[in-house]
């Protein structure tokens, strides 16, 4: 053993790249919603970057260390405190056997990320330790983390180095107005072109229900569809497709009324059109919303999308230099 | 990558089709294809491949006969228990058709059934071929929790539920072939194209199966 759970928090999970591969399979990518702050947590404690943490949602668990380890809490502002005493986060923090390891209420963003020197050791399972709770399997017993739970590590390594911090300049800042850059898909010409301009002038807010399947989001005008005959196989309703498959970041708007962007647990396929979606270089962001958000979308081209994807990658590559 | 909006047998063996092409002939930056009932779902790395040379590339080999080579469906037989607790909708649905609980069985167990689509959850088959007499509409309040193995019935469709899990289909029986067992070496039993009949199956051979099929060394033997 090696770490205990004394409080699980809301819906602490282990967590690490994902498990890319599988959809075909019906298996999501599950993995940290914010990947950048996961891999920098790995990274300022001197693990790969994919190795598994947890991903701590809203409310922090509390943990008992049985040995003594580096840490990094990075992600969403939840503070940490070590035997009470407030910690940084972005930073490496040394924890000795015997302490305990709790949060503090949430102050900013959604998620916090956890890494532990040597890493999370819970049983590969298709090649990732991430959990995928809908689907009971990987992480912890396939499950988010419960009172009692008992965690093992992995062999410390040796990149770490206590008081590590990354630089203010490199840390992520939530924006004031939150804009999700979205491409329109496929089922784009399926809602009117009044609908499709009202989707992006509209303000939405994020809905409670916003978890690792999906982000709701709710309070802009109802979409036109265009008539149509429902083809063979597909359901009534004008937002229903014959089945497909649904990719990560895609936007369905079931009956054409509450936006949901599907993040890395949404299962595989349905019956429900996914006329735009959310670029890759926002996903992590959506990570940080929490309910009652405002957000707006904007209409971006594959171009300005995958502009956004290499800016994205030279953020974490300049993470990368600061703690290499 | 579109072949029809419909469920539709030919435009699915085209799916099937061009995702094996694409399997043993791979385009470079592709990672992952993934099929459904009428569409292949690409995955790929923009900066290797994207565009118009993609879609150029994937417009020649679905038209191209020569890489039109539908995989080859294996078939599997499954065993199911038409009764007991996980048949929760079987009196009604035969209520509901005017046939008696043995004439919705025979009938289930007179189709040949086509995965068309692994999907939705973790090994989750969607079957075509469901005899048209027993197509019915989903339940309007799905079920909070519903077994794997379970045997269901959704609109023009059968399946096979994968894990334990929320549903709106009807269900007429169990499979004690876990389609899903990650602890398995091969953690998967099914792939779309293959091909399945039932039998039935008594409780008594249902619990003799369970035990054997939970094994982490159990697999499924089909024919080409």
């Amino acid at each position: 053993m090696s770490f205990k759970v004394t409080k699980p928090g809301l819906a602490t999970t282990v967590q690490d790249l994902g498990r890319p591969g599988y959809f075909h399979l019906g298996i999501p990518l599950s993995g940290a919603m914010d990947q950048i702050a996961l891999r920098t947590a790995n990274l300022l404690v001197g693990n790969d970057e994919g190795a598994a943490g947890l991903e701590i949602v809203f409310m922090g668990p509390e943990l008992i260390f049985a040995r003594d380890a580096l840490i990094a809490i990075t992600g969403g502002e939840i503070p940490p405190k070590l035997d009470g005493q407030p910690q940084p986060t972005w930073t490496a923090l040394p924890v000795k056997a015997g302490q305990t390891l709790s949060f503090d209420f949430l102050k900013a963003g959604a998620r916090a990320y956890l890494a532990i020197e040597g890493g999370i050791d819970v049983p590969l399972v298709l090649g990732s330790r991430s959990t995928y709770a809908l689907g009971t399997l990987g992480g912890f017993q396939g499950r988010k983390l419960q009172a009692g739970d008992e965690l093992q590590l992995g062999p410390a390594g040796n990149g770490g180095r206590a008081g590590r911090s990354l630089p203010d300049s490199l840390r992520p800042v939530l924006p004031k107005e939150i804009r999700l850059r979205a491409l329109p898909g496929q089922f784009w010409e399926r809602i009117t072109e009044q609908a499709q301009a009202q989707f992006f002038e509209d303000t939405w807010k994020v809905a409670p229900e916003a978890d690792r399947i999906g982000y709701r989001f709710r309070g802009g005008r109802p979409l036109d569809f265009v008539p149509r005959e429902p083809p063979f196989g597909a359901g009534s309703d004008p937002s229903n497709i014959v089945d497909g498959c649904y990719s990560y970041g895609s936007i369905q708007i079931p009956g054409g009324t509450e936006p949901i962007v599907l993040h890395r647990d949404a299962v595989s396929g349905g019956g429900y059109f996914m006329p735009a979606t959310v670029i890759s270089a926002d996903m992590d962001l959506i990570a940080q919303l929490q309910p009652h958000v405002p957000v707006r979308f904007e209409r971006v081209d594959m171009e300005t999308a995958l502009a956004a994807r290499a800016t994205h990658r030279a953020d974490l590559e300049r993470i990368r230099s600061a703690l290499a | 990558m579109e072949f029809a909006d419909t469920v539709n047998e030919t435009a699915n063996l085209k799916v099937l089709a061009l995702s094996a092409s694409i399997s043993s002939n791979p385009i470079v930056g592709v990672r992952e294809t993934i099929p459904t009932y009428r569409s292949l779902t690409l995955i790929y790395d923009a900066r290797l491949v994207r565009g118009s040379v993609l879609a150029e590339e994937l417009m020649r080999r679905a038209r191209s006969d020569a890489s039109y080579e539908p995989p080859p469906g294996r078939r599997f037989e499954f065993p199911v228990f038409y009764g007991g607790e996980h048949a929760t909708d079987l009196e009604e649905l035969a209520a509901i058709k005017n046939l008696s609980v043995d004439e919705v069985i025979g009938l289930h167990l007179a189709g040949e059934y086509r995965v068309y689509l692994i999907g939705f959850a973790p090994g989750f088959a969607y079957l075509g071929g469901l005899p048209e007499i027993l197509h019915t509409p989903r339940l309007a309040t799905p079920r909070q929790r519903i077994e794997a193995g379970a045997i269901g019935i959704g609109g023009r469709q059968s399946s096979i539920n994968s894990v334990p899990g929320p549903s709106g289909w009807r269900f007429i029986g169990r499979t004690p072939y876990l389609l899903f067992n990650p602890l398995r070496a091969r953690p998967f039993l099914l792939r779309a194209g293959d091909r399945i009949r039932f039998r039935r199956i008594d409780a008594d051979e249902a619990a003799h199966l369970d035990e054997r099929a939970g094994q982490s060394d159990f697999e499924l033997v089909g024919t080409v």
